[in-house]
Parts: structure tokens; C-alpha cells; sequence
């Protein structure tokens, strides 16, 4: 019985000592001038299934649940809207030249479609974050409806500058 | 009783070890011709010794099969050709191809200095907005 009192009051201290351990959560920017939606190219319908279902890791606009100020589950928090950020932040989405748009256009087509994106450990929690087969579908032909335009607008810049 | 009430903890700290990690297989190279109009002779014969191995829709590596499918690539129309081409550029500029597992057990995989310069040449042409 001693033993396991001693359990739990390790247990809660060290939760305790973890909340000192520093961690940033990325900042939140609710004006970005470059953002995909913002600039308005993309449709309503598409507009709502990103904002939904994407926006919250691979945007500025996170909004932090409690428990992304609570250590350990702050650390994954953190770790995982930074590297989705860098993966593609739909923020600065006018940022990007027309290769880095087509790449990263090409990957939401097969994340999505494979359904590997929104990521499972995302959608458990946020379960309305989770695609239909339908809403999935949409989301593939719009970027590779994109991918196309990206690519004609492309050559036009170039004819241009030549 | 004691152990039980480390459950949480231990599903905590494993959680934050939650990855999606899959380990390449080593496999033999089946050699298919990869047929396609825009692909220069001496890029073709590269992929199929070095890359088709991996990278074709019958793979058995579900990884490799899922990032790059020659078969697919030929297949497929204009935009989605040159995405493809802009990944392969990178990730042979970062020197992640052939992975270095597969070449611990296959070192005659390694492409040559020459057939990498073609291969980067190649996919990073349209880059510069060429065709």
C-alpha cells in the first residue's frame, strides 16, 4: 500500500516538473495577406472543407485546444503544428513559386486520396476534422484541378517576362 | 493495482512516441521497360537499373510504390509530371536516394556520380520553365 502511495506522488510530481519544461506553441496570425482562402481563388465549398479539416496545423490560424498548454501533450501539440507549418502553410500559400505549389499541391492530392491526411491521431480528438469519401474526393480534384492552373499560369509569367 | 495506475502515464508517453514508420524492404529488381515519349534515352535506362526496382506499380514496397510509380508518372498529365520531377530533384539533391538501407544490402545500387548528374539535370529542367 506504502508503495503505491509512492507511486502516484511521483507520478504527479513528475507531471508537475514537466509543466516547467519550455515549449512554444507556434504564434496564431489571424492576417495573413498571402493566405490561400484570404486571396479568395478558392471556392466556397472547397474553402470550409481546408478551414475544417486542415487549417488548424497547416495555416497561422491554429486554434489551441486546453490541453496544448498542458505538458507532455503541449510538446506533441507544438511538434506537430510547427512541422506541418513547414510541410505547407496554407498562410503563405502566395509565398510559394510555382514548383513548391505544384509539389505541395500533388502531395495534399495523395495524403488525401490515401487517406493519410488528416492525420489519425488529429481526427480522433477532433472528430469533425475527419473527411467523407465525398468531401475526400473534392479535395483531390480541386488540387488537381489547381495543379493545372498553377502550371498555365506558370508559362503565362514566362512568356511574359521574355 | 500499483501497476494500473501507471497505465495513463504510459499511454501519455507513448502517445508522444506515435509515429507512422514503415521499414523499407529489400527487393530484387524486375526489369520493365518504362516507356514514355519525353523521357530522354540515358534518363530511361537509369531508372529502370536504379529507381524501377522500387518504384513501379507491382512494388512490394508499399513506401516506395506510394511516393513515385514510374508506371503511374508516364501515365500522367502534364502538372502532375512536373510536381514529380520538382521531388525527385530534391530529395536527389538531398542525397535520400537510393535510401542508405536498401544500400547497405544492395551497395551496387548506389547511382554513380554521372547518372546522378543526369538524373538531376533531367528533373529539375522544367524548373527553369523549360519543356
Amino acid at each position: 500500500m506504502q508503495r503505491r502511495y509512492w507511486l502516484l506522488g511521483g507520478s504527479a510530481l513528475l507531471f508537475l516538473a514537466i509543466q516547467f519544461v519550455p515549449n512554444e506553441l507556434p504564434p496564431v496570425v489571424m492576417n495573413n495577406p498571402d493566405d490561400l482562402i484570404q486571396s479568395g481563388i478558392v471556392r466556397e465549398e472547397i474553402s470550409s472543407l481546408l478551414k475544417v479539416s486542415c487549417y488548424n496545423c497547416h495555416s497561422n490560424e491554429t486554434e489551441y485546444p486546453w490541453y496544448s498548454y498542458v505538458a507532455p501533450s503541449s510538446w506533441l501539440v507544438a511538434k506537430d503544428v510547427r512541422e506541418a507549418r513547414e510541410e505547407l502553410n496554407f498562410s503563405n500559400w502566395q509565398t510559394y513559386d510555382m514548383m513548391e505549389k505544384l509539389e505541395k499541391l500533388d502531395d495534399i492530392s495523395i495524403e488525401v486520396d490515401a487517406e493519410k491526411m488528416p492525420l489519425g491521431i488529429y481526427t480522433l480528438i477532433h472528430t469533425w476534422a475527419k473527411l467523407d469519401e465525398t468531401q475526400r474526393q473534392l479535395i483531390v480534384d480541386w488540387a488537381e484541378e489547381t495543379m493545372d492552373v498553377v502550371v498555365e499560369e506558370g508559362e503565362e509569367d514566362v512568356g511574359e517576362n521574355e | 493495482m500499483k501497476k494500473l495506475s501507471l497505465l495513463p502515464v504510459a499511454a501519455i508517453v507513448g502517445l508522444l512516441f506515435f509515429q507512422g514508420t514503415t521499414k523499407p524492404e529489400v527487393e530484387n529488381y524486375p526489369i520493365h521497360p518504362v516507356a514514355g515519349p519525353d523521357m530522354p534515352a540515358d534518363v530511361k535506362a537509369i531508372v529502370e537499373q536504379k529507381c524501377y526496382g522500387c518504384h513501379n506499380a507491382e512494388s512490394k514496397n508499399d513506401k516506395g510504390k506510394e511516393k513515385l510509380d514510374w508506371d503511374a508518372f508516364e501515365a500522367s498529365k502534364k502538372s502532375k509530371q512536373m510536381a514529380t520531377k520538382g521531388k525527385i530533384s530534391e530529395v536527389l539533391a538531398e542525397g535520400e536516394m537510393p535510401p542508405e538501407k536498401f544500400l547497405a544490402q544492395k551497395p551496387e545500387g548506389k547511382l554513380t556520380e554521372a547518372e546522378l548528374a543526369t538524373l538531376v539535370e533531367w528533373s529539375a529542367g522544367k524548373k527553369k520553365g523549360e519543356n
